[in-house]
């Protein structure tokens, strides 16, 4: 793991502010491909990686062109991939869900992180890339998190009804999702690499914290010790949206390294994660990153850089950049942040 | 009315035999099919948006609300269209291209179906040449473009490219929605409209089509 990168997640003052982007499907057009190409091909992905390193300088690299379709996938529910020159993110099929709740959990099958579907080419992606950055940079096999992974089996509309109707048979299907996830995230490990747990329908954009507590909280406090008592030291718990609310679940999780996305409040993380030690990610708005001036993005990354405060464990982040952004503004933010770390 | 109270009431707590049983109960004795949906279900669902904006209700006990008034329109909406009373107008809604999300969208339709507008569905993943051809076939008064991801919200402006260069733009107006979108992005991207929630839809296309009530 790089030191900078350590030293914020330790809430230590590092030489500047860490910088990690969210490139997940926008890692295709580095190789000037498809993201429905580069993500099933093993090559092509692992030339992309290196790619984004080398023109983004990321503080962390995260192997995931379209997280959280890799795990349903392996269970059975068919991804939909775009042919052609089509650079649409890969989306699983809504009509493909492969329970419908008056069945067994256990009739689900239980992926082979090293056989079934993209799990095995998503694992030899990360040795690749352990292997020839792992000791500059930390590399993150994406995993989806537990309510996420649940949601794409059975349908989110589903999900939520059965949490009403037939609250154990959720918790039972969420205990399905996290032994996948455990064994899928515990194969990253195996490799040398950490892991990272996406579970953005778990937001309270969506759903109460109340119901996050109720459901998913138990579950994903678990998976992430599991991790932890495997060595991990970085076990981040991504979840996007206002978090604002569920911030006390959120450090609940035990995630050491949580999201501060755009429409949350960057003060109320300050305030409860400065105590807890805990470091966290805010993400700056990068959805006009196509059509906004570098001098706008670098005003705009000041902005962001003052929220932080001087907290030692703040990592600057973006939302989801576009297939086909450019490299311009990521160049702007960094050299922000060189500045800011001067000023 | 005591029972409409209770109506919405049960439409508030997502209540769905109660309200279907309800809706039966008001029809059987007599209230005009218009005045249930006014002063029961409408009036549920506003009470379901405001709580929802002020965080004391979230989706999945939304989507119980809208379900139990999907129910009860099942049966006022034979008996609205036998007294003759005529849609308030057409919307087209869709998800855009790459984005498989659709539970906002379902939501906005059951609302505006609820406020009388006939809704024209074309799914979700919409290439923008179908918004078009659905346009052109269906001559809707609105269009309403939905993505619940950053990257797909951008396609929202493709699909509105494609309406202009169809020279269907002025034929229409275009309302966005969904967890990304703002007023400032449907600024940016030239459509007329944004709405941050399906109850606040209802209000916005009625505002857009200089509807008073």
């Amino acid at each position: 793991m790089n030191r900078r990168f350590e030293q914020a997640l330790n809430c230590e003052p590092p030489d500047r502010i860490p910088f990690v982007p969210a490139i997940y499907e926008h890692k295709a057009w580095f190789v000037g491909e498809t993201p429905s190409k580069v993500c099933r091909d093993s090559k092509l992905f692992t030339a992309a990686l290196l790619a984004e390193y080398e023109r983004v300088q990321p503080d962390a690299l995260t192997v995931g062109i379209d997280v959280y379709n890799v795990e349903p996938e392996a269970i059975g529910c068919k991804v939909i991939y775009y042919e052609g020159k089509d650079t649409s993110v890969p989306a699983i099929a809504p009509e493909s869900v492969v329970f419908q709740g008056s069945e067994e959990v256990a009739s689900l099958k239980m992926p082979d992180p090293h056989k079934d579907g993209r799990m095995p080419l998503n694992l030899e992606v990360a040795g690749n890339i352990t292997k020839l950055l792992g000791k500059e940079v930390p590399i993150r096999g994406a995993l989806s998190g537990p309510f996420s992974l649940a949601a794409h089996l059975t349908g989110l509309e589903n999900l939520f009804k059965l949490m009403f109707i037939q609250p154990d048979l959720v918790r039972e299907l969420l205990g399905f999702a996290c032994e996948v996830i455990r064994q899928y995230g515990q194969a990253f490990i195996e490799l040398g690499c950490g892991v990272v747990i996406f579970d953005s329908q778990a937001s309270s954009d969506l759903i109460s914290p109340l119901l996050y507590r109720e459901f998913v909280l138990p579950r994903t406090r678990a998976l992430i010790e599991h991790f932890q008592k495997l060595g991990l030291k970085d076990v981040p718990l991504i979840i996007g949206g206002n978090t604002t609310k569920m911030l006390d679940e959120y450090l609940e999780t035990g995630a050491n390294n949580l999201l501060c996305d755009v429409k949350a409040d960057s003060q109320e993380f300050l305030q409860k994660c400065s105590p807890a030690r805990r470091a966290f990610r805010r993400n700056m708005d990068s959805t006009d990153f196509l059509t906004i001036s570098s001098e706008d993005v670098h005003r705009r990354t000041v902005k962001c850089l003052e929220e932080s405060n001087g907290y030692p464990g703040f990592i600057l982040g973006t939302v989801i950049l576009p297939y086909g952004t450019p490299l311009a503004p990521l160049g702007a933010i960094r050299s922000a942040i060189q500045e800011y770390k001067r000023s | 009315m005591k029972e409409l109270q209770d109506l919405a009431r049960f439409l508030e707590q997502g209540e769905s035999q109660k309200v279907l049983a309800l809706t039966q109960q008001l029809v059987d004795s007599g209230v005009p099919p218009q005045t249930i949906l006014n002063d029961g279900l409408i009036a549920g669902m506003a009470v379901v948006g405001e709580k929802m904006r002020n965080g004391e209700m979230y989706l999945p006990e939304v989507l119980q609300s809208a379900g139990a008034m999907k129910a009860s329109l099942r049966i006022l909406q034979p008996l609205l269209a036998r007294e003759g009373a005529q849609s308030r107008g057409k919307i087209l809604i869709g998800t855009v291209k790459g984005d498989m999300h659709d539970i906002g969208k379902n939501l906005v339709g059951i609302m505006l179906q609820g406020a009388g507008f006939e809704i024209v569905d074309i799914g979700l993943n919409v290439e923008p040449q179908k918004f078009v051809a659905a346009i052109a076939e269906h001559t809707p008064a609105i269009v309403g473009l939905s993505a619940m991801l950053t990257t797909t919200m951008l396609n929202m402006k493709t699909t509105i490219d494609a309406v202009a260069a169809a020279g269907l733009r002025s034929n229409v107006k275009i309302l966005i929605g969904g967890a990304p979108a703002s007023q400032k992005f449907a600024d940016e991207i030239g459509a007329d409209g944004y709405s941050r929630d399906a109850v606040l839809a209802v209000d916005k296309v009625k505002q857009l089509l200089g509807h008073t009530s």
